[in-house]
Formats: structure tokens, sequence, C-alpha cells
């Protein structure tokens, strides 16, 4: 082992090793930008703040800042009026559950009683309850609008982003007028978008949504 | 152990003198990049893991406790980032030796060609170990480090260095055999 370990140490002063580059310029170089852009970064954040406390400060913008809430493939807005509503249109064409181009999430797993193709997803009516679920990646949104002091609150469904809106609001569907909707919960599954419009309580309607399979 | 105008320097640098960690950088780049290299295998791979160690110990330097040994500090850096390099690269780039090194003075020809026909040999095997029997190999006798330094620098424990360097010289040995 000894000889073993000489001989280590004479390889050493034999290997190729180039020699070093000096390296003091470049590093300093990098420090000085990277520090540079450090202030720079603060000072940005500092900026952003700043603003955002002015405008948190203001009525109007607070309000306006206030007044948006959005998850992939829905948005809500809280509007000063609703504009008039129909009371019911028509879901779409009826169609059997095995024509969904793609695996329809169902409340503990149960088969609706009537599934519509309709609005670029579909429609499921339960008893006392609607479903409508589509792909949202493709940048299709579902566009509410609330009035101010509606209770629309941001939520969690299964680790994923919500929005429920608790009152009566207006949805606006491709291709007619907006209509009226009760409670509502609008959560993001993957690489769809859920609606579940149903009688209930934000608690309930949770509970449903994770039901969901 | 470090010299007490090291200790000055490393001081300066901590409160953050540009000009005390550019003389640490001077005194320690070749090290750095010796160290780099022999884990590394590679030129251009060993200045990027030098530079980058640098760039990140000074970013790190609040975190440096006072009075601890700057040199495995900043070897520990300057080998994490060599073996990132070398993981990248997803295989080992391999060391060589000088070309016509000349023998020792004094040697005839016949000798030196056996010597050198000798290093290839261990050079290879080396080459063929395991990265950790390898590196362990290459702090202790490429570069000269101390057990202690070299537990720093490969983030393992004295204990860990003696066993391993056991370990990988017996498999050098067989390799040789």
């Amino acid at each position: 082992m000894i000889d073993l370990e000489l001989e280590l140490r004479d390889l050493a002063a034999h290997l190729d090793v180039p020699m070093h580059p000096p390296l003091a310029g470049a590093v300093l170089v990098r420090i000085t930008r990277a520090r540079r852009r450090r202030r720079v970064l603060t000072l940005a954040v500092a900026t952003g703040l700043a603003a955002l406390a002015v405008a948190l400060a203001v009525p109007g913008s607070r309000a306006s800042l206030l007044r948006f809430f959005h998850i992939r493939g829905a948005a809500v807005r809280l509007v000063d009026k609703l504009p008039p509503l129909a009371g019911h249109r028509s879901l779409g064409i009826p169609i059997p559950l095995d024509r969904a181009p793609f695996r329809l999430l169902l409340p503990s797993g149960r088969r609706p009683a009537r599934l519509y193709a309709g609005d670029g997803g579909y429609w499921l009516r339960y008893p006392g309850l609607l479903l409508f679920e589509f792909e949202s990646g493709n940048g299709a949104t579902l566009i509410k609008k609330a009035a101010v002091g509606t209770h629309v609150e941001y939520v969690r469904v299964g680790g994923e982003a919500g929005i429920w809106i608790g009152a009566r609001h207006a949805v606006f569907l491709p291709g007619g007028p907006p209509v009226a909707a009760g409670h509502v919960l609008i959560w993001q599954h993957g690489v769809l978008t859920l609606r579940l419009e149903v009688a209930v309580g934000l608690d309930q309607a949770l509970a449903i949504a994770r039901s969901l399979r | 152990m470090q010299s007490p105008d090291e200790e000055t320097l490393v001081e300066r640098a901590c409160r953050g003198d540009p000009d005390a960690f550019e003389e640490l950088v001077v005194s320690y780049q070749s090290l750095a990049f010796r160290t780099a290299f022999v884990i590394a295998g590679d030129a251009a791979d060993a200045e990027e893991a030098a530079q980058d160690a640098f760039v990140k110990a000074h970013r790190a330097l609040g975190r440096f406790r006072s009075g601890e040994p700057f040199r495995p500090w900043l070897l520990t850096i300057v080998a994490n980032e060599a073996r990132n390099r070398r993981r990248s690269r997803g295989r080992r780039a391999a060391l060589a030796l000088r070309a016509a090194d000349p023998g020792a003075p004094g040697e005839d020809p016949e000798t030196a060609a056996l010597a050198s026909e000798r290093r290839e040999r261990l050079l290879t095997a080396v080459q063929r170990l395991r990265d950790d029997d390898r590196d362990v190999l290459a702090c202790r006798y490429f570069l000269d480090l101390s057990e202690e330094e070299t537990a720093a620098t490969l983030g393992i424990t004295r204990g860990t260095v003696k066993s391993r360097t056991h370990r990988a010289l017996g498999r050098l040995q067989e390799e040789l055999e």
C-alpha cells in the first residue's frame, strides 16, 4: 500500500493539468453584476409594493383590484349592476354518457340523469344539481359577473384553485344572452375546469366537489 | 490552520471589502482550478466550476464562521460545483499524463520509458475506479490534501476518508494485478 501511495504522489507530478486561467477578473465582474442586479430587483420590488400600497389606499383603485377573480378557465367580475338576465336557456344536445370525448368526473361516481353537449363542454344534470365540465387548456374561459357585495372568494379544491360565488349572478355563455345562476363553485381539475351549481353552502359544495371521480 | 494575514483578509472580505476578496481569489485560484480539474477532468468545466465556486463563496460569506479555516470551506464549494458538472456531462472526462514527460535527471531512457508505462497503467486503473473512490484518492494524493481537508472537500467524515482511502487503494491494487 505504501508503494502504491508513493506511486500515486509521483503520478500527481506527471498529470497533465492545464495552467489555471486568471479567475479574479471574471469573478469580480460577476459579483459586481450580481450586486447591481440585486439592487435593481430590490428597487423594483420596493417600487411595486409602494404602487400597490397607493392603489389600495385609493378607494376607487382598491375596489377595482378587489373586483376581479380569475382561475384557469373562469373569470368573475364584480359589477355595480347586473345586466338583464334570461331565466332559462337550453343546455345543448342530449347525448349518452359514453359519447363524451374525455372521461367525465361524476359526483360520488353517480351517473347523471341527463347529459348535454353544449357551450364547449358537457352539462351533467342531477336532481337539484348542475355540473358543467370543459377542457380549459385551450384558453376557453367562462365569464361571470356578480353584483358588488356578492360573496365571492377564492377556495382550494383538492389542492387546486377555485372560486365560490355565494349568490345569484350572471353567467355569459357563447351565443346567447347572459343567464341567471345561483350558488356556484368553479375549480380547476387537471386540464378540466368544472362548474358546480347547487343550492347549498360552500362547505357542502366543497364536499360534493371532492367526491367527484 | 490559516495564517493571521489570511484570517484578516477573510474578515475584511466578510465585511464586504472587494479588494480582500480579490486577494483571496488570487491566492486560491490555482488550487480551486486544480481541484475542479481532477474531479471534472475537463479544463473548461474546471474553469467554470472554479469561477462559479468563487461567486457562490462570495455570496455565502455572511454564513462563514469567523476563525474557521477558509481553504476547506472554499474547496467544499469547488468540489460540489465540479461534481455537478461531471454529473450533468453524464460521463467522466479522462485525466492524462503530460506529453513527452522528461524523466528524472540522470535517469536512463529505458528506465524512464518503464516508469512512464507504469504511470500510464496506474492512471488507467485510477480512471476505472468508482467516482467516490477516485475522488478520495485525487484529494489525498493528487491534491495532497490532509484527511481533514479531504473530509471537508468531499462532505464526508474523517473516518469515512480513512476507510474509503483504504478501500480505494485495495481496489486500485486489484485493478493493477
